[in-house]
């Protein structure tokens, strides 16, 4: 039987997308798969965002914050690639292991 | 209501639009490099000028507003949810600063693209998109002290950030800076996801984006006794703090600084060595205080916990900062463990912002007046010191300690001038920073964390050990270098840095009086402005949130 989807459903799956962003940061050595664990966390704000939004305030100030998180997430992804290409084209690998030059 | 929304779509006024001169001002800058580098062929000189043009008309747009003494506003306020942007003196003080500095890092470049290393190459080429980022960046961070509204709030630290990732890879074909511009843009990336994670908790719990409302909310709440939802909202705001920390650089989130300011090329270093740390510190101030003042009468009591972890973070952050300085070759690389370290003296003061003063309402708590007289004085000793070392690795291509080998010898007035900044940065007396750091214990003291100021006066020994030891290269050290060829303009300017050092240092008077100026106005626009504002357009919310908030906060599984 189908209960009513409610506010709760909304923040256990935000709280499990965000668990698993976290849990693709930390183990992640690829850069674009942290990249994608950024993207996870920032989409479990989204949930969070339009979640709140829908039950809570009734306002759809929530719903505009998410289109900007979107936004961002898109220009951040953008950047973070270019500047990944930019360490490829120096390093000939993406693993953030090999960026062992600078420590100390 | 969507409806009424729709129905009657909100424009802002001419009046209000005006109030934000400023931060326009920066944008047509932005819009005017790209049309020039259209029209000129990528002229670099265009750009420069136009960028120069741009950091003085907006600093004497900021400037007139700082001296009008036009009372502060707060605006862009559709549907009553909160103000988006605030213009006071507050902000206008910062802008100021971003623009002498911007105007700073612009001659720093003038002069750097002309010796014939091979960043400079890069800096000749790619001039416009250089400023564009550049001036991008200078945007974000005056946004970031204007505002109290979460989404601005956000918006204003990726606009901060992004440019800076950009800027900081500018050096394409060099290995070092592509590893940290890619360990910047993680870092970065990672910090922000968390923060914006943080804010749309916040956001959930109190239904507003407003800080100033969810302040009076946290305070009915603890006034209310409400226990409920505690963990909840710790880690909501813990959430949400990684963001601020992570550009003010404080320990644990400290790892990208030293890497990002060695592979960065030097005006980039410089820029955000100063820059992003004193916005850091302003939307800290910001968000801090106009949770904590916004309240009437809030128990001082509840706020301890928060106090007693960022005063942690500011001993460990100026503690790490310097015992890591310790054995660094790479001036670059010291100087950036050491603005950690004086990010950990200023957060001190961050954290004696709960302790109630006798001095009254109205008048300026003193951690903001020994903030602001601390990020004077930090601007000017940054300033000079990484123009020097600049003018160091222009003439000889090396950013290593040696290359300053018997500068006494090879620039006497660069290397008097160096030693002068790094006593000052120490914190000796009668220069600046002594004077900023005695302030700033001073009022830490008052604000009765003894401990905390015995950590600074022990990290200050520890300090001078690694400043000295530049000092005793330039002085005792000889092994023959060539003299150096400074630019006069170069000279000049760390000549201006390092009196402004002195004159800060010696008068005493001045400099208290015109810190506690600006501060008393900075805190009267936090105490009378925003609190009650706010209690007016919160209304009914704001007389009622305990069960308001009983009802309807969410119930975390």
């Amino acid at each position: 039987m189908l209960a009513t989807i409610g506010l709760q459903h909304y923040l256990i799956l935000s709280a499990l997308i965000f668990s698993l962003g976290v849990l693709c940061m930390a183990t992640k050595r690829n850069a674009i798969g942290i990249l994608i664990g950024v993207e996870l966390v920032l989409n479990s704000a989204n949930i969070n965002l339009v979640g709140f939004s829908k039950y809570q305030t009734g306002k759809g100030d929530g719903q505009i914050f998410a289109v900007f998180v979107i936004l961002l997430a898109a220009a951040e992804a953008a950047l973070a690639i270019a500047i990944f290409m930019n360490f490829y084209n120096n390093v000939r690998t993406i693993d953030v292991d090999r960026g062992d030059e600078l420590r100390g | 209501m969507p409806q009424s929304m729709l129905a009657s779509m909100w424009m802002p006024s001419a009046e209000e639009l005006s109030q934000l001169a400023p931060l326009f001002a920066l944008v047509a800058t932005i819009v005017a490099l790209l049309l020039a580098a259209m029209f000129t062929n990528r002229n670099r000189n265009v750009a420069a000028s136009i960028v120069t043009l741009g950091a003085i008309g907006t600093g004497l747009l900021a400037w007139k507003r700082l001296q009008s003494g036009a009372p502060s506003w707060a605006g862009f306020d559709p549907n009553g949810m909160g103000p988006m942007l605030i213009s006071d003196t507050f902000s206008q003080f910062f802008i100021v600063l971003a623009c002498v500095f911007m105007l700073v890092v612009t001659a720093m470049w003038w002069l750097g693209q002309k010796s014939d290393l091979p960043d400079s190459e890069v800096h000749r080429m790619d001039a416009t998109e250089f400023f564009v980022l550049f001036v991008g960046s200078a945007f974000g961070m005056s946004l970031m002290v204007s505002t109290t509204n979460l989404l601005m709030i956000i918006l204003a630290v990726e606009m901060a950030s992004l440019p800076s990732y950009g800027i900081t890879a500018f050096r394409k074909k060099n290995r070092v800076a592509a590893e940290a511009s890619m360990k910047y843009v993680l870092f970065g990336a990672i910090t922000s996801a968390i923060m914006i994670y943080g804010a749309s908790l916040l956001y959930g719990y109190y239904q507003t984006l407003d800080l100033a409302t969810i302040g009076m909310k946290i305070a009915a709440d603890m006034q209310a006794g409400a226990t409920t939802g505690t963990l909840f909202l710790s880690v909501a705001v813990f959430a949400f703090m990684v963001g601020i920390a992570f550009k003010v650089s404080a320990v644990p989130f400290h790892f990208w600084c030293p890497d990002v300011f060695q592979g960065a090329s030097i005006e980039v270093t410089t820029w955000l060595s100063v820059a992003s740390k004193a916005a850091g510190l302003g939307l800290m101030l910001r968000v801090l205080s106009v949770i904590i003042c916004a309240p009437s009468a809030f128990p001082v009591e509840a706020f301890k916990y928060v106090s007693l972890a960022i005063a942690i973070m500011a001993a460990l952050t100026c503690t790490v900062g310097n015992l890591a300085a310790y054995r660094q070759m790479n001036l670059k690389r010291l100087l950036a463990y050491s603005s950690i370290a004086h990010a950990g003296y200023m957060l001190m003061a961050v954290a004696i912002l709960w302790s109630p003063t006798d001095a009254g309402i109205g008048a300026a708590h003193p951690a903001f007046s020994a903030i602001v007289s601390y990020i004077i004085v930090y601007l000017l000793m940054n300033a000079g010191a990484f123009f020097v070392v600049a003018m160091v690795y222009w003439s000889t291509g090396s950013e290593s300690i040696t290359a300053m080998n018997g500068l006494i010898r090879r620039s006497p007035m660069l290397a008097v001038c160096m030693a002068i900044i790094l006593f000052s940065l120490v914190g000796m007396p009668p220069l600046g920073g002594f004077m900023a750091k005695f302030y700033l214990l001073m009022a830490v003291w008052k604000g009765g964390l003894y401990w905390l100021v015995v950590i600074a006066v022990l990290n200050t020994l520890i300090s001078l050990y690694y400043y000295a030891r530049i000092v005793r290269a330039m002085i005792l050290t000889d092994d023959g270098l060539p003299e150096i060829s400074a630019p006069m303009s170069g000279q000049l300017i760390v000549a201006m840095c390092t009196i402004g050092i002195i004159l800060t240092g010696v008068l005493l008077g001045p400099m208290k009086e015109i810190a506690n100026n600006n501060a008393s106005n900075l805190y009267a626009v936090v105490k009378s402005d925003v609190a009650p504002r706010t209690a007016s357009a919160a209304g009914p919310s704001a007389a009622t949130p305990n069960t308001e908030n009983a009802d309807t906060a969410p119930t975390i599984p």
